[in-house]
């Protein structure tokens, strides 16, 4: 399973090459899932897809290089006790994480969510809930 | 019953009813009926049925129930009632009010409404009841408030003025910016399509004719037996958009099949489990029972069109909605269904299951609903203006690349806020107002195009004005250019046309 990690820039970090230091010096592929910068400095959420111990190496580069690094364990939840499968959700997700299976059965895959938020105030029952980062 | 013309199979409901007691009645989903005419043809699935059931699960606004709270000791004839700061009406009389599922909560808002007090109600909860009232000789006492359950009520009923439309249009949104409407909420650009409506599993789909669904028939309702009493209202079956009421016991309903609900920035609803068997009297109802979600077929609207009639952007077939995808233009369009798919054909089982297991018999309609009926819109004594009679057709604009120093000099001579600013073909690009040229100054900046917001945002000359004040207010400005379809400008329209209209 892909790991998701959430890199914060402070303002002066943002102008250096950072990540594809990162890049480069660990050979991993990562996939940006979300990324806001300002003048006062940013946040990238990162989804890796290599084995643990090279993860925990490309994370403690992020640390040194001054960037804060938090893991996302758990982001977005779907209540299945209160949703009520009207799909309403459905076409708002941008990445296909939501989506229906065979009878109809609305489902979340947690590793596609970009935490849009777009679901979350959709839901007509507030099954979908966010946890914050 | 009705008489459509001569048919070779011809049971009737009672010889249906009959087969059911026995135990060999043939029940069948609607899901599966389409299967099984498509196999036999309409005479054979009409001499292998008898009934099929129907299903759906959506949120239905035009729902709400009768309360009885009984008589207090000294009585009030309630005046104004609330249950759980939701308040219901009670212009009958002294402690009957109708709880309506859109109305919203006094205290909060859009998150609670009278549909969840009505599922509240449902679960068993205890709702808090607050009254008020001016007094009189018979009913002295002027305020109560008390906490009661579903149990406590004399009659608790569920009582619904519009249910199960035949079908529905679906919706979609050509503006580009997200809008927030009971077809919930629509992406810009035709970023997404949202229906609602059941499709094959639907009731009214299934006896288009109303050859066997009437007045007095027995139904599936939020998860107990309940009655179509009447035509709904906006019943129109010409346009296949029929309707019924129905009425049935809250206090025997089920909560999975009766939710409340908050459509985001709309307000709340009633999401409502709704099932209609079909007996399959002859060929002719085995047939329209047996169409399929490629044969039922509803219109992609443009809601980001605020008019009674909203442009048809495509026709589409249910099953192009429930595949997730919808062609519009050169893009697949993601789906969203409104109504719970899942939840209708648990509903149809369900009946199917009450019936096979003799608790749940078939009615034939004590009186036919119209099927010649038409929907009037409403009789307006004066019509809305529009944005192209009050907007300012003449209007000062300038190019991208003019100076700030120019546009400084129109404003001060023409005593203006607003200046558009379009390219050679007179397309807008951007506006510049008034503030703008004022920050500008203290900068080093020189020309227009360094300083103007080119994200306009803009009106169209059939809008109605009052979706102009609604852009005004939310995007907290002061005035719209008006673009025709390519972008070429038109006029513009200020908080000061606007505010003319008031003084005619």
């Amino acid at each position: 399973m892909a790991r998701k990690i959430l890199l914060n820039y402070s303002a002066e970090r943002v102008q250096e090459p950072i990540l594809a230091t990162v890049i480069k010096e660990t050979g991993l592929t990562f996939n940006i899932l979300y990324a806001e910068f300002t003048g006062r400095g940013g946040e990238i959420l990162l989804s890796i897809e290599a084995p643990d111990q090279e993860v925990d190496k490309a994370i403690e580069l992020f640390r040194k290089k001054g960037v804060e690094v938090r893991e996302i364990k758990r982001a977005i939840h779907l209540d299945r006790e209160l949703c009520i499968d009207c799909g309403a959700c459905l076409s708002l997700c941008p990445s296909g994480a939501l989506f229906q299976d065979k009878d109809n059965t609305v489902m979340l895959d947690e590793d596609k969510c970009v935490y849009c938020e777009l679901c979350v105030p959709s839901c007509p029952v507030k099954a979908l809930e966010l946890s914050r980062f | 019953m009705v008489n459509l013309g001569k048919t070779v199979v011809n049971k009737s409901v009672d010889e249906i009813n009959e087969k059911i007691r026995r135990g060999e009645a043939v029940v069948v989903t609607a899901e599966e009926m389409v299967e099984i005419v498509r196999e036999k043809g309409p005479i054979g699935a009409a001499k292998e049925v008898d009934v099929v059931t129907t299903g759906t699960f959506g949120a239905m606004c035009s729902s709400g129930a009768w309360l009885n709270f009984g008589h207090s000791d000294p009585p009030i004839k309630m005046q104004r009632v609330w249950i759980n700061d939701v308040e219901a009406y009670t212009g009958v009389a002294a402690v009957d009010a109708y709880i309506g599922a859109t109305q919203l909560s006094e205290t909060k808002g859009m998150e609670y409404g009278g549909g969840h007090v009505i599922e509240d109600l449902v679960r068993g909860k205890e709702v808090e009841v607050r009254a008020t009232a001016y007094g009189t000789d018979c009913y002295p006492r002027t305020e109560i408030e008390i906490r009661v359950t579903k149990d406590d009520l004399n009659q608790a009923v569920l009582c619904n003025p519009r249910n199960a439309y035949q079908k529905y249009t679906a919706a979609t949104n050509s503006r580009s910016e997200t809008i927030y409407t009971y077809m919930g909420t629509l992406l810009p650009r035709f970023g997404n399509v949202t229906y609602s409506g059941a499709g094959e599993l639907s009731p009214l789909n299934k006896d288009p004719n109303y050859e066997t669904i009437g007045i007095g028939t027995r139904i599936f309702l939020g998860g107990a037996q309940g009655y179509i009493f009447w035509e709904g209202t906006q019943h129109n079956p010409t346009k296949a958009l029929g309707t019924i009421m129905t009425v049935g016991n809250l206090k025997k309903m089920d909560a999975r099949y009766l939710r409340g609900a908050t459509i985001p920035k709309y307000g709340t609803s009633l999401f409502v489990g709704l099932g209609i068997p079909i007996p399959i009297i002859n060929e002719r109802v085995a047939k329209t029972a047996g169409a399929g979600d490629d044969e039922i077929r509803t219109n992609i609207l443009d809601y980001g069109v605020p008019r009674r009639d909203r442009p048809v952007i495509r026709e589409v077939t249910y099953a192009e909605l429930k595949s997730g995808k919808v062609r519009i233009g050169d893009r697949d369009v993601p789906v969203s269904p409104l109504s719970s798919l899942k939840r209708a054909r648990e509903i149809a089982n369900v009946l199917r299951k009450w019936i096979l297991e003799k608790s749940f018999f078939l009615t034939e309609p004590v009186e036919r609903l119209p099927t010649d009926e038409v929907f009037k819109p409403m009789k307006q004594a004066v019509a809305v203006p529009f944005v192209r009679d009050i907007m300012t057709k003449e209007v000062v604009t300038a190019r991208p690349g003019d100076s700030i120093a120019s546009a400084a000099k129109i404003f001060a001579e023409k005593g203006f806020d607003h200046l558009p600013i379009v390219n050679d073909e007179g397309k807008l690009v951007g506006i510049v107002t008034s503030w703008d040229i004022a920050v500008a100054v203290a900068t080093k900046k020189k020309k227009l195009f360094e300083i103007m917001t080119s994200r306009v945002i803009t009106a169209k000359e059939d809008e109605p004005v009052d979706l102009v004040a609604r852009k005004l207010e939310r995007h907290g400005i002061s005035g719209l250019p008006v673009v025709g379809p390519s972008g070429e400008l038109k006029g513009i329209i200020t908080t000061g046309d606007l505010s003319k209209l008031l003084r005619r």
